[in-house]
């Protein structure tokens, strides 16, 4: 047992992961809204399509119009055909605060068992009689702006997202490869500077066999980003800075690999690969770190501040992608550890022939 | 004889991901099906990735250490 526990506990985070990760549903969001556009002063009849919704099971539907933080129109009527469709009923008012003539309305749905959901955009308004506008006090209509108590989602749910809808699991695998990557490097790190320092082959066959698994990892982060794409950027590779940066940082590793690969002196091929892979390192920061925040990226959190945050990571998602992290570093570790056992008996049987 | 069964099981895993690719490649049109039902199957893909990934991981080293075992046997 003594020596295996990490490699079960690894093991069985990736269970909880994938497990936890593909189960727990998402919140409700709305998919469509139809008609996109009204005229002000006109009956609007809204028909919704909902995700993961429950219009027929919840008992009080309740949905509003909003403009702005004081001005909101709630339906008037809210008819339920199943549990993902609906057709909300307003009266839209002629007038309209402001003097824009077409005004973007939100859609705000609550229930006592999606809790509430939002739905930015959902009808823009013509405004037609733009006589009223500042000098006239808000009609009667507009003062149902207060909204009231909203409800709660009763179970755990991870973030529904436009565009991303179920691939938001892709955090999970994809981000969390990467983060697991970059900890296999700086072990890799560490043991090519232990090798430099001590000269102890042993340090250059670990530092070898963590930067394998690294790029390893790294490979299949780029695959999954890229099928991740396809799904929801609609290309497989685009040229957003971080995917190129990225490429560039991978193929500076892969070169370390052809280096191994180059050399048959083993003292040779273990001095230049340590400092090489200092160097690989040392690339590897600017290039995926710092290059991608001074410009635009479609990577969240990119040309800007870092967001682990927000909707992008919610704590529901934190409760799998941490985790992932650690599984993934464990199974590393572990893929890492074989590698390390084979070059150490290769070695042993190279030496016992000389 | 042993190393080219291996190999020939590599090619095939190989294969397979190749025609996945190309499956996720003809899904051209909004309504395909790995868009179904919010995308879920991208996510099930790139789960079958990593998997495949570390299958493949698993054939070379097992090809390793078989080169390793026979260098050892022909040894002794």
């Amino acid at each position: 047992m003594k020596g295996i526990w990490w490699k079960i506990l690894g093991v069985l985070i990736f269970i909880y992961v994938l497990v936890g990760g593909l189960t727990v549903p998402l919140k409700s969001g709305i998919t469509s809204t139809d008609p996109g556009n009204a005229l002000s002063g006109e009956h609007l009849a809204l028909k919704i399509h909902g995700y993961n919704s429950h219009f027929y099971s919840a008992k009080k539907n309740r949905a509003w119009l909003k403009l702005d933080s004081i001005h909101a129109l709630r339906a008037l009527n809210f008819e339920v055909s199943s549990e993902n469709d609906a057709v909300l009923h307003f009266d839209l008012p002629s007038y309209f605060p402001g003097k824009v003539k077409a005004q973007p309305l939100t859609l705000i749905l609550d229930n006592e068992v999606d809790g509430v959901f939002v739905q930015p955009n959902a009808v823009f308004v013509s405004v037609t009689d733009t006589v009223h506008s500042d000098t006239i006090i808000p009609s009667g209509i507009w003062k149902s702006a207060d909204l009231g108590h909203f409800h709660e989602a009763k179970s755990l749910h991870f973030p529904y997202r436009n565009i991303l809808n179920e691939t938001i699991r892709n955090t999970f695998f994809h981000v969390a490869l990467w983060f697991a990557m970059f900890v296999l490097l700086i072990v890799g790190l560490y043991h090519a500077i232990k090798y430099l320092m001590t000269g102890d082959f042993d340090h250059d066959i670990q530092s070898a066999s963590f930067n394998r698994i690294a790029i390893m990892y790294g490979v299949f982060g780029i695959i999954t980003g890229s099928i991740w794409a396809k799904y929801t950027w609609n290309t497989f590779w685009t040229t957003d800075v971080k995917l190129n940066m990225t490429a560039v940082a991978m193929l500076i590793y892969l070169a370390y690999l052809v280096l191994r690969g180059s050399s048959s002196d083993h003292d040779r091929r273990a001095k230049m690969s340590a400092s090489y892979s200092i160097f690989a390192f040392l690339a590897l920061i600017p290039l995926v770190f710092v290059i991608p925040r001074l410009t635009d990226s479609l990577h969240p959190g990119n040309g800007g501040n870092p967001a682990l945050g927000g909707e992008d990571l919610d704590n529901t998602l934190r409760l799998f992608f941490y985790p992932s992290i650690i599984a993934l570093i464990l199974l590393g570790t572990w893929m890492a550890s074989l590698l390390i056992r084979y070059q150490r008996l290769k070695e042993k049987i190279f030496m016992s022939n000389q | 004889m042993k190393n080219k069964s291996t190999i020939i099981k590599y090619i095939n895993i190989v294969i397979l991901q190749l025609t996945f690719i190309s499956m996720a490649t003809a899904a051209g049109s909004t309504e395909d099906f790995l868009r179904s039902t919010g995308k879920i199957y991208s996510v099930v893909a790139v789960i079958l990735v990593i998997f495949i990934g570390i299958v493949i991981f698993l054939f070379r080293l097992d090809n390793k250490l078989t080169k390793l075992e026979n260098q050892i046997k022909n040894e002794q």
